[in-house]
């Protein structure tokens, strides 16, 4: 079965761009060019994955974020430029999936697609309880985390970290929403525990904690497990 | 501002009457109980004393009626025959004549250096006023702030009731609803003829106030009403028109400042655009040149061109088009930075997660692993801005990369004050004439032949200061240069102790 992806984006160039490269791919492409056009689509036939950009004339998606989070699982990418970054947080930590900075390749577009896409119908599906790259192995139904075969000994607060990461396992996680599963939604403001307890976290599960291989920074936005 | 009233006030007469009637009951009873002691002169003396006494307090006219009243007790209740008004001794009648004479003239004379006394002091708390109100302004920001100090001045030194009003550019009344129309006409007025009216001017004695416009004519930036006018006050419109010029001044101090701030910001306005001209001169052009030489020769010359070469103009293609976007960023971030009117969004962040995030994204562009980074354990963390300090370091690192050939070191050292990130390269070095302008927006060393990142320096210093930290270079003594970013530590954050 063709996967369907759906293409909002209001400029010509770019919504032909990934048409074209998705289209080669084997995908399904629908395109819409507003917000209001995307929401009629979505109602009349939902894909199994929305490219959403930022900057459109109609809005600024968070409404349409919410209200596809409402009925379906379908994963949401947020393709947005530089100076939308207080924007882009606000649809990840809305519920969106993951987002691309323009300008991004072909390659980095498929990647997100692909990680999107296996993630589909995770609120249904059994969660992901386990998680290995590499010499990093993790069993959150076991509590075991493993590096280069040894046992590592997690504190409760780093194996919840961990945790968060693995159930996202190569999508993006906003700080918001880290300290929210983590400490409680009293302690948004906090980005500090994220940094020393990641700095612990990494300093265990890393062999160059200053070139993670695992546990990515996404600056100014959050953190990403990787997946490959 | 808490100068004190100066209104020269006059007590009222029943106050004053009673100050009179209390010393003259006073002098009475000390002589009744002086009586077995003393002669009738030194009672006569004890009454030449309250009047004295009563001059100094009280006006003319309740002293003058003191010396009467104190002759006529003296009279009354000791001079013999006593408890009568008559007069056995015609020595007594002289001196009583007498003793009213020099009370009278006691009087005068007192109540004359009293009114003395207190003009020097009334001009004394004005001059005060006048001081303490030109230090006030002397560093006030708003038109606001000056009415409002003004009306408290002018509300201090006169009974009112004061009015006072800016004008518009254009010469306008601002915020005049709740003034009488008289009053609105009388400021009118007085702006339009640039000078005072009121009683003592000359011009429309016959109105109760005294209008004051703010300032020259054609510059007169407001108008003040100041009741109540005597004409014969001349002190009074002096201090009102004082004031005034005080007010004046500081209004037209704030209006060439606010001139002064729009023209500086037109020329840094101008500065940008000459600085985006130059930048669309010559440093978009020849990437644009390429990426459009590249794309048309695989548009036109498809099916002769070999596989390899079909490669390699992809490749420029994305390289320029991607140096392109580099410079696009650093340019719009070098322009909001430098015309930022508040401060930069900052957090509490990890050097180490910075430092990793850019690296993973250089390493793409940095295939032979030139970049050693050290970075030590338990780093402190920094209030920072992550995205342009992680833009900050690519730039240093994409330079090195591209001027240099040997290893790059990235190195990340703390103490207690202050972080420090280093980059040091084996290329070249940079000459000491370059070194000088390294750092303006749209200057390169061009020795080597490649393109520089533009404004890639000039962005990372202000970076650094924006933080509050320095980007400093200096050359290596084995060649190739070195750049330290240094950015002060704060107060770290508690943390909350979890297991």
């Amino acid at each position: 079965m063709t996967l369907k992806v759906l293409v909002v984006e209001d400029d010509r160039e770019i919504r032909a761009l990934m048409q074209s490269s998705l289209t080669v791919e084997g995908f399904e492409v629908q395109t819409a060019v507003s917000i209001s056009e995307a929401s009629a689509m979505l109602r009349h036939s939902p894909p199994d994955v929305v490219i959403l950009d930022l900057g459109l004339p109609d809005g600024d998606g968070v409404d349409l974020v919410r209200e596809v989070r409402q009925r379906h699982a379908l994963p949401i990418i947020v393709v947005s430029a530089r100076h939308q970054e207080e924007q882009k947080i606000k649809l990840l930590d809305a519920g969106a999936d993951d987002y691309l900075t323009k300008p991004f390749s072909v390659d980095e577009l498929l990647a997100r697609i692909r990680v999107a896409l296996r993630h589909r119908g995770t609120t249904l599906a059994a969660a992901v309880k386990e998680h290995q790259l590499d010499d990093l192995r993790v069993d959150l139904v076991n509590y075991v985390v493993e590096s280069k075969g040894e046992l590592l000994h997690l504190t409760p607060t780093e194996f919840k970290l961990l945790a968060r990461l693995v159930r996202s396992a190569g999508r993006v996680v906003t700080h918001r929403q880290l300290l929210v599963a983590v400490w409680g939604p009293e302690f948004t403001e906090h980005t500090h525990y994220l940094r020393l307890y990641m700095g612990q976290l990494r300093a265990k599960i890393e062999r160059e904690p200053a070139e993670p291989r695992h546990l990515l920074t996404e600056t100014g936005v959050g953190y990403r497990l990787a997946v490959n | 501002m808490n100068t004190p009233t100066p209104h020269l006030r006059q007590k009222p007469f029943t106050k004053n009457g009673l100050t009179v009637g209390l010393l003259l009951v006073l002098a009475t009873a000390a002589c009744f109980l002086l009586e077995p002691y003393v002669s009738l002169t030194s009672q006569a003396m004890i009454y030449v004393l309250v009047v004295v006494i009563a001059a100094y307090k009280v006006d003319w006219v309740s002293s003058a009626v003191s010396a009467v009243a104190a002759v006529t007790a003296l009279n009354f209740f000791f001079v013999p025959p006593r408890w009568t008004f008559e007069i056995e001794n015609p020595e007594h009648f002289i001196a009583l004549g007498v003793m009213l004479v020099v009370a009278l003239v006691i009087s005068f004379l007192a109540s004359g250096l009293r009114r003395e006394t207190e003009v020097a002091q009334l001009n004394e708390r004005r001059a005060q006023q006048l001081q303490g109100l030109a230090s006030d302004l002397s560093d006030v920001l708003s038109g606001e702030q000056v009415l409002k100090l003004g009306q408290q001045a002018l509300d201090a030194a006169f009974e009112g009731p004061c009015n006072l009003v800016l004008t518009t550019d254009d010469h306008e009344l601002t915020d005049h609803a709740e003034f009488p129309i008289g009053v609105r006409d009388g400021m009118r007025c007085c702006i339009v003829e640039a000078a005072v009216l009121g009683p003592g001017t000359g011009r429309w004695p016959g109105l109760n106030a005294w209008y004051v416009p703010l300032g020259d004519k054609d510059h007169a930036a407001g108008a003040a009403c100041i009741a109540p006018a005597l004409a014969h006050d001349d002190a009074g419109r002096e201090h009102a028109q004082a004031l005034c010029a005080l007010l004046a001044q500081a209004l037209w101090r704030l209006r060439l400042t606010s001139k002064m701030q729009v023209a500086q910001n037109e020329v840094q306005r101008q500065q940008l655009q000459s600085t985006f001209l130059a930048a669309i001169s010559h440093d978009l052009r020849t990437p644009l040149a390429a990426i459009v030489g590249a794309a048309s020769s695989l548009q036109t010359q498809d099916d002769k061109l070999a596989q390899s070469e079909k490669q390699r103009l992809l490749g420029s293609i994305v390289s320029e088009a991607s140096y392109l976007s580099t410079l696009t960023e650093n340019t719009l971030q070098f322009v909001s930075l430098t015309n930022a009117t508040q401060a930069i969004k900052r957090d509490w962040e990890s050097m180490e997660e910075i430092v990793g995030a850019v690296l993973s994204r250089i390493r793409q562009r940095d295939v032979h692993r030139r970049i050693k980074s050290k970075v030590p354990e338990g780093l402190p963390l920094v209030k920072a801005d992550p995205v342009l300090i992680a833009q900050l370091i690519s730039n240093l690192l994409d330079n090195a990369l591209k001027y240099s050939d040997g290893a790059i070191d990235l190195t990340v050292q703390a103490n207690l004050k202050q972080l420090m990130v280093t980059v040091k390269d084996r290329g070249p070095g940079i000459s000491e004439a370059a070194q000088e302008v390294i750092f303006k927006p749209y200057t390169r060393s061009d020795q080597s032949g490649q393109r520089g990142a533009g404004l890639g320096l000039a962005l990372c210093k202000a970076i650094a200061q924006a933080h509050g930290g320095q980007l400093i270079f200096s050359a290596r003594k084995s060649g190739g240069s070195n750049f330290a970013l240094t950015l002060p530590i704060d107060t770290q954050p508690p943390a909350k102790e979890l297991p």
